[in-house]
């Protein structure tokens, strides 16, 4: 059975026809179904795409901001009010892949890619997506838990809240191969300060877990305190609890655990 | 920038030629950068099928059953080929210059030996339907023991790889389980080392990563002949395999290759050619048969994974009297090339210095990993890596500047090599000279004074007394004792001998053993079944 590429003007049509067909695959940037087809995988026998304006909008100006799921990473980089996700933007791929590669795909991207996800897990954003049974938000969280069971649903747009200051959020992705490596692994922090004490801390880490997943325990290290020394070394001691990391080529899963930490340090040390 | 230092050795060199030493456009370079450079995949022929493979999932294992039905009726397909079905199914490229036996399979038939290996063809009317028919196959295995360390390969009881080397070592001049250098006696000069440095070295398998995954398309031409756009980086040995594993006269094939979109060693395996001319002569169509990018990297074979003991004795004053090797080349299931790395490696030994005392055994290993080959220098580099870290650990371990140290061991003209020639036109003092200038490095005067042309000969050009491995009892366990490399100033020094070492037994009248002794005479080519 040869492939059929079904094309649509709105969203909501390409949604029907991805929650009607079990072999339908969402083509966004094409980095992640462009590869699957090219490599033999029988399971997509339908590509779906739209042409919907509503997926490429970026709304910067609200404190929370939107990107549509087909904004590309390199439309992100152009775009002066989201100077906060340019670190992640940039760190992903070369220029080539952040020319094609968008917001929504990297939701889908597994280990040791998606390093956008994890900052957008930092900051809490919500996924707007839209199924067989209309439109609704969920959180990031709670997406990337269910990742693998969203065949059928079309993700709309992402939302986030805008960090208060450029310190607030802070990225890093460890690489082996610079500038456009996979990730060894990646690391978000969001560090709202009320009052001089963290409040509402947020730390995400990707390729520690099947998917990307939040640091609790080092959230819980820093919530309601200063970011001083003591709490940093704390944090950065708690950091290993709850992951789940797995071995690749990058990394094996013993690197992982016992570097985490190390680098959660230097993340929130400001350190290079 | 190009610099060519003429002044050095300007007696020892022609400066006629027309065509070295100056700077000549590669025949291809306009195709390439104007992007007009036609490449095997660029032939899209009428009616042309494609080719994809069934690869096992399994290390090792027994095949006990290959169920084709469904694949058989699902749509497009034209044609499944199996182990059966091609003509000699059991190939090594190097045999075609008698080296080796043949031990790859072009299509597994009872048994598989590595995760990747082919064990069914199918070919269809588009790629897609070969990749749907290719998921239709069942194929029911019997999971065996595998081996992945090349010295848990050579344990006994280990799990046998390959049946046709049954000790999971390459058989060299049908004889020897490994390669073999040795000059004078190591074992002596190292009791008799100031230091004794033993350090281990692992590589990692690495994979060519060209931008033109392998492949072939194979056409019928008139006359009973087939017309092949190859990928090939090795025009005629991929003619001659293909003839040999298809059973016809060479002159069949009619081979068009020379663009290679990167190879570096990855594309001398004749892995494509074989199955896509087959798939052509069985359904009388051109057929096209190219790795995908995961293929290329999963299955396509890498470098070996080099595994290199070395051990050296180091006197205060910065002279290397000895140095052990002992290296390990991880074949893989399959021989391919790595058999000829190993004889490449001993051939380096023990690098570009002068050691009085050299002692290597170099195993080329079969694992149930990717069959390896050929990339860049190998045999050589990994060895090159692994000697070079060692000497700057034993510059460290002595106190010297580590190009003063290789300066004091290079070798000069004149000087016995290990392997029993005299060193002609060794540059590598001028080498490093020419690099610590570049640097900014300073070296002590009397080192930028050293030339490869003096202090060689003498009694450096002495072969010295070797004791054979016969003459001597086996050590029942490597007693290698280990000492261990920190970053401190070195501590370990061994006391010297209270008493002068026992005099070198005279040379034996010079040993002309009758057997074919293959280490003890001088070091052999890949010929070197034709030598004898």
């Amino acid at each position: 059975m040869a492939v059929t590429v079904k094309t649509f003007a709105s969203a909501s049509e390409a949604a029907g026809a991805l929650s009607s067909d079990r072999t339908a695959r969402y083509l966004g940037g094409g980095t992640l179904v462009m590869r699957a087809l090219n490599e033999g995988d029988v399971s997509i026998s339908t590509v779906v795409r739209a042409q919907d304006q509503a997926l490429t909008r970026i709304d910067a100006s609200a404190p929370r901001i939107t990107l549509g799921a087909g904004v590309t990473f390199a439309r992100v980089l152009a775009e002066r009010d989201l100077a906060f996700l340019h670190a992640p933007a940039r760190s992903i791929g070369g220029p080539a892949v952040r020319n094609m590669g968008t917001v929504g795909g990297n939701l889908f991207a597994p280990n040791p890619y998606g390093d956008f996800t994890v900052a957008l897990l930092a900051l809490d954003a919500t996924v707007a997506v839209q199924g067989g049974f209309g439109s609704r938000d969920i959180p990031i969280e709670e997406f990337l838990q269910a990742r693998e069971r969203q065949a059928g649903t079309l993700v709309l747009s992402v939302s986030c809240t805008r960090p208060a200051s450029s310190e607030a959020f802070r990225y890093r992705k460890i690489a082996r191969i610079k500038p456009k490596g996979g990730s060894v692994m990646t690391l978000a922090a969001h560090l709202p300060i009320s009052g001089g004490r963290i409040a509402g801390a947020r730390i995400a880490l990707g390729s520690m877990a099947p998917t990307q997943i939040r640091a609790r325990a080092a959230e819980r290290a820093l919530e309601g305190r200063s970011l001083d020394a003591a709490t940093i070394a704390a944090a950065a001691s708690a950091a290993i609890e709850g992951t789940s990391p797995s071995d690749n080529a990058l990394g094996s899963a013993w690197y992982r655990r016992e570097v985490v930490g190390v680098h959660l340090r230097r993340l929130l040390s400001g350190q290079e | 920038m190009l610099e060519l230092r003429k002044d050095i050795f300007a007696d020892e060199r022609d400066d006629n030629l027309n065509e070295i030493g100056k700077g000549t456009q590669r025949q291809d370079m306009l195709g390439h950068v104007t992007g007009t450079s036609s490449y095997f995949n660029d032939h899209k022929l009428q009616g042309m099928l494609h080719l994809k493979v069934v690869r096992s999932t399994q290390s090792h294992a027994r095949i006990r059953r290959i169920d084709t039905t469904e694949a058989e009726r699902s749509a497009g397909v034209r044609r499944i080929i199996r182990g059966a079905d091609v003509p000699v199914n059991l190939n090594t490229l190097l045999s075609l210059i008698n080296f080796g036996k043949d031990d790859e399979p072009s299509l597994a038939v009872d048994k598989v030996r590595y995760k990747g290996e082919p064990i069914v063809a199918i070919v269809a009317d588009s790629e897609r339907e070969a990749f749907e028919a290719v998921a239709k196959v069942k194929i029911d295995y019997e999971p065996l023991p595998a081996v992945f360390d090349v010295e848990d390969a050579l344990k006994p009881g280990a799990p046998v790889v390959n049946e046709t080397y049954p000790k999971n070592t390459f058989t060299y001049h049908e004889t020897y389980d490994h390669q073999k250098l040795r000059f004078g006696d190591a074992d002596a000069a190292l009791a008799t080392a100031d230091h004794v440095l033993e350090q281990r070295y692992q590589m990692s398998p690495i994979e060519h990563a060209p931008t033109e995954t392998n492949g072939a398309i194979a056409a019928p031409d008139t006359n009973g002949r087939y017309l092949v756009y190859t990928s090939t980086q090795a025009l005629f040995f991929s003619v001659d395999t293909c003839a040999k594993i298809l059973d016809v006269p060479s002159n069949t094939f009619h081979f068009i290759g020379g663009t290679v979109g990167g190879g570096f060693g990855g594309k001398v395996d004749t892995l494509t050619e074989p199955l896509a001319i087959l798939g052509a002569m069985l359904t009388g169509r051109p057929v096209r048969y190219v790795f995908g990018r995961e293929e290329e990297m999963q299955y396509g074979p890498p470098r070996g994974a080099e595994r290199i003991y070395i051990k050296d004795g180091v006197m205060r004053d910065g002279r290397i009297v000895a140095r052990k090797i002992r290296a390990y080349f991880d074949s893989g299931a399959y021989t391919r090339l790595s058999s000829y790395a190993a004889v490449k490696c001993a051939a380096h030994l023990p690098g570009p210095y002068t050691i009085p005392n050299v002692y290597g055994d170099v195993y080329c290993v079969f694992t149930n990993r990717t069959p390896a080959t050929a990339m860049r220098g190998f045999g050589v580099t990994a060895m090159d890596f692994a000697i070079e870290c060692q000497m700057d650990k034993l510059a460290h371990l002595v106190n010297m500047d580590p190009m003063e140290f290789r300066i004091l061991n290079a070798y000069r003209d004149g000087d016995m090599k290990a392997h029993r020639r005299e060193a002609k036109n060794t540059a590598l003092i001028e080498c490093v000279q020419v690099a610590a200038e570049k640097a900014k490095w300073p070296l002590r005067e009397e080192f930028k004074r050293a030339s490869s042309r003096k202090d060689g000969g003498g009694s450096r050009a002495v072969i010295p007394p070797t004791p054979t491995d016969s003459s001597r009892a086996r050590p029942t366990a490597p007693a290698q004792q280990r000492t261990s490399y920190d970053r401190l100033p070195p501590t370990v020094t061994r006391e010297p001998p209270r008493e002068p070492p026992p005099p070198a037994p005279p040379p034996p009248p010079s040993p002309r053993p009758t057997a074919p002794s293959h280490g003890a005479t001088r070091f052999s080519s890949v010929f070197g079944t034709r030598r004898r």
